[in-house]
């Protein structure tokens, strides 16, 4: 199957839409939020095909929708949302991705980057040095079988407990930072086994922390709601639940693969593998995936701990505190009520590579917030801009309360490798005043910011579909790398 | 051409090519590893390091993505990687075998998964087996 420009409708400058009349299989149309120009760089890998194929998906209801940072993945791309209907639609783990639970978090300084220019460098290697990155690397942390079982309960709340934050911190993460229906029974023991020494890990591949400064307001009053001052240090932490999270996506998907056949259900892709959310394969995943995802929350928090330590070293304890000013997930499945066909429908809304973006007005969003909508956070490639967003209520009309996730990568691996010298581009990107840490060159090139699309393009998409609004635009100074 | 990388936008897409269903297994365990370690499997190798795997699948091409995803577990539970394969017994479902490696300190690429993507083991029309596989990075 191919696609091209001319198997897609215009419906605004913004949205295009390959009906369900493209191929047999498809249960509902096929939508692409995207701007003309990323739109061509959409069609030259394998993205819509993958799009087609999710919008088969048993139970999918509305459209099988893609952010403007889509690319090509295995199975679903990257950036993608698919809602199913709650309880008897499908449940798909590659519809949420290995990485479970990969999210941003992004801390507020009361630091200004004027007052410390000097002491960048020195933060990156402290950074650095406090925060484990890089492949399969281990941590300070060593939990016993018992400790595994409370995290995977317990979430941020394990980490908050064990000292490794502080309760307000919880306020202002996604679901608290904690998922309830986690049974840490799900969880196999080799997955439980990956995660005894990873909390407090990066990873590798495009996992970060990142130092950064406010560099434009777009939004004030938002901006004042969510701490956010031009010329202020924060700090983005991307990461997710390592290897345990990778092992159980690996575990429940053959899995189901075999049990598809009992619930006579075929897919175009094996990676579209999938059961009955209601069904025991179905729940026994969900629960899993729940743990995974308070493993994830509880990973971030204790970087957090490490990002504060590292942050006091270098300005000392009393120069002020890093808050959490927001934790969104971009890979995962959420039980959500959104409106189909003019009523509400409970969905099983899989968003991978997509974020969350209500708008104001939900329960569960921090009590600052609540009037104003959820941040969501888009972080740009090394070198670029990164931005923070608020979510609307028109995100729930059109994207199921989603919004994109990053820039979205453009260039493979290998070819990112083959047009960037890696050494010249960190001389380069220190000559603008950013300084990257990173645990091999191979790292720096292979995330170089020429891999990936322009953010502001991004950006611009989703702030003229109104499913979210800029409030601010960050610039790099530090990047610490696997 | 035993294993080759061709490009993927994200992720890293690998295709085996070979002459017997043996060859294909032997041969995605070495692109695999070379993935995780470039070179690694190509310098004088001891093997010291023994794991016995028994896996059964849905079918064949299942039965090698779910013996790459054993071998990538067994990989990090070991802090090792493997380079060879010694099959005891193989069918389209099951797999008795044995893979040797090496300690290893550090990698080049952790590999998240190994995803079922695009498998497909077939024979070509040149008679040989061939597949892409496409690892999540």
């Amino acid at each position: 199957m191919k696609i091209g420009k001319q198997h897609l409708s215009k419906i605004e400058d913004y949205l295009w839409e390959i009906p369900k009349s493209f191929h047999k299989n498809m249960l509902v149309p096929a939508r692409v939020l995207a701007h003309e120009p990323i739109l061509d760089d959409i069609i030259g890998d394998r993205s819509l095909v993958q799009l087609v194929n999710v919008a088969s998906l048993p139970g999918i209801q509305g459209a099988s929708w893609v952010m403007p940072d889509v690319h090509e993945g295995y199975g679903f791309p990257i950036g993608g949302v698919a809602a199913t209907s709650h309880p008897d639609g499908a449940i798909s783990p590659g519809g949420i991705g290995y990485d479970i639970n990969c999210g941003v978090r992004l801390l507020t300084s009361t630091i200004m980057l004027e007052e410390v220019k000097d002491k960048i460098e020195a933060l990156s290697k402290e950074m650095y040095a406090q925060i484990p990155s890089g492949m399969g690397k281990g941590g300070f942390l060593h939990l016993s079988q018992k400790e595994m079982e409370d995290v995977l309960s317990l979430g941020a709340k394990w980490a908050v407990d064990k000292g490794y934050g502080n309760t307000k911190d919880l306020a202002f993460i996604e679901n608290n930072g904690h998922l309830p229906d986690a049974d840490p029974s799900k969880v196999s023991e080799r997955a439980k086994s990956r995660g005894l020494d990873q909390l407090g890990t990066i990873g590798s591949g495009n996992h970060f922390v990142e130092v950064d400064y406010v560099d434009e307001i777009y939004e004030p009053e938002v901006a004042e709601a969510f701490g956010l001052k031009k010329g202020q240090l924060v700090v983005l932490i991307h990461t997710g639940s390592r290897g345990l999270g990778h092992q159980i996506a690996t575990d429940h998907i053959k899995i189901m693969m075999i049990a598809m056949e009992k619930y006579d259900i075929r897919v175009p892709d094996r990676e579209l593998t999938c059961v009955p959310f209601s069904s025991l394969e179905g729940q026994n995943y969900y629960k899993a995936m729940c743990a995974a995802a308070n493993y994830a929350w509880a990973n971030r928090q204790v970087i957090t701990w490490e990002a504060r330590k590292a942050w006091a070293n270098i300005f000392g304890k009393d120069h002020g505190q890093l808050e959490l000013m927001y934790d969104v997930a971009h890979n995962m499945a959420k039980l959500e009520t959104h409106q189909v066909d003019g009523k509400p429908h409970a969905l099983i809304v899989h968003r991978k590579g997509a974020t969350r973006a209500f708008g104001p007005g939900f329960s569960e969003l921090p009590e600052s917030y609540n009037l104003l909508g959820q941040p969501v956070i888009i972080p740009g490639s090394m070198g670029t801009s990164s931005y923070i967003l608020i979510g609307t209520s028109k995100s729930h009309d059109l994207t199921f309360g989603s919004c994109c996730h990053g820039a979205g990568r453009r260039l493979s691996r290998t070819a990112s490798k083959k047009q960037v010298n890696a050494p010249q581009l960190k001389e380069q990107l220190k000559e603008r005043g950013i300084y990257v840490q990173a645990g091999s060159f191979k790292g720096i090139a292979e995330e170089a910011p020429i891999a990936y699309k322009d953010v502001n393009l991004v950006v611009e998409t989703v702030s003229d579909a109104g499913i979210a609004k800029k409030v601010a635009k960050l610039r790099p100074v530090a990047v610490v790398k696997g | 051409m035993k294993f080759e990388f061709h490009p993927h936008t994200a992720d890293i897409r690998m295709k085996v090519e070979a002459n017997t269903i043996t060859e294909v297994f032997e041969a995605a365990l070495l692109g695999m590893s070379e993935i995780m370690k470039e070179g690694f499997c190509n310098r004088p190798f001891k093997g010291s390091l023994k794991v016995d795997l028994r896996i059964t699948s849905k079918d064949r091409t299942c039965l090698l993505i779910d013996f790459l995803s054993e071998a990538l577990s067994v990989s990090y539970d070991e802090k090792a990687v493997f380079c060879q394969l010694q099959i005891k017994k193989m069918g389209t479902n099951l797999l008795e075998a044995s893979i040797y490696g090496e300690a290893i300190d550090k990698l080049d690429e952790e590999i998240k998964a190994v995803t079922y993507h695009e498998a497909n083991l077939i024979k070509n029309k040149q008679n040989k087996w061939e597949t892409f596989i496409i690892f999540d990075i």
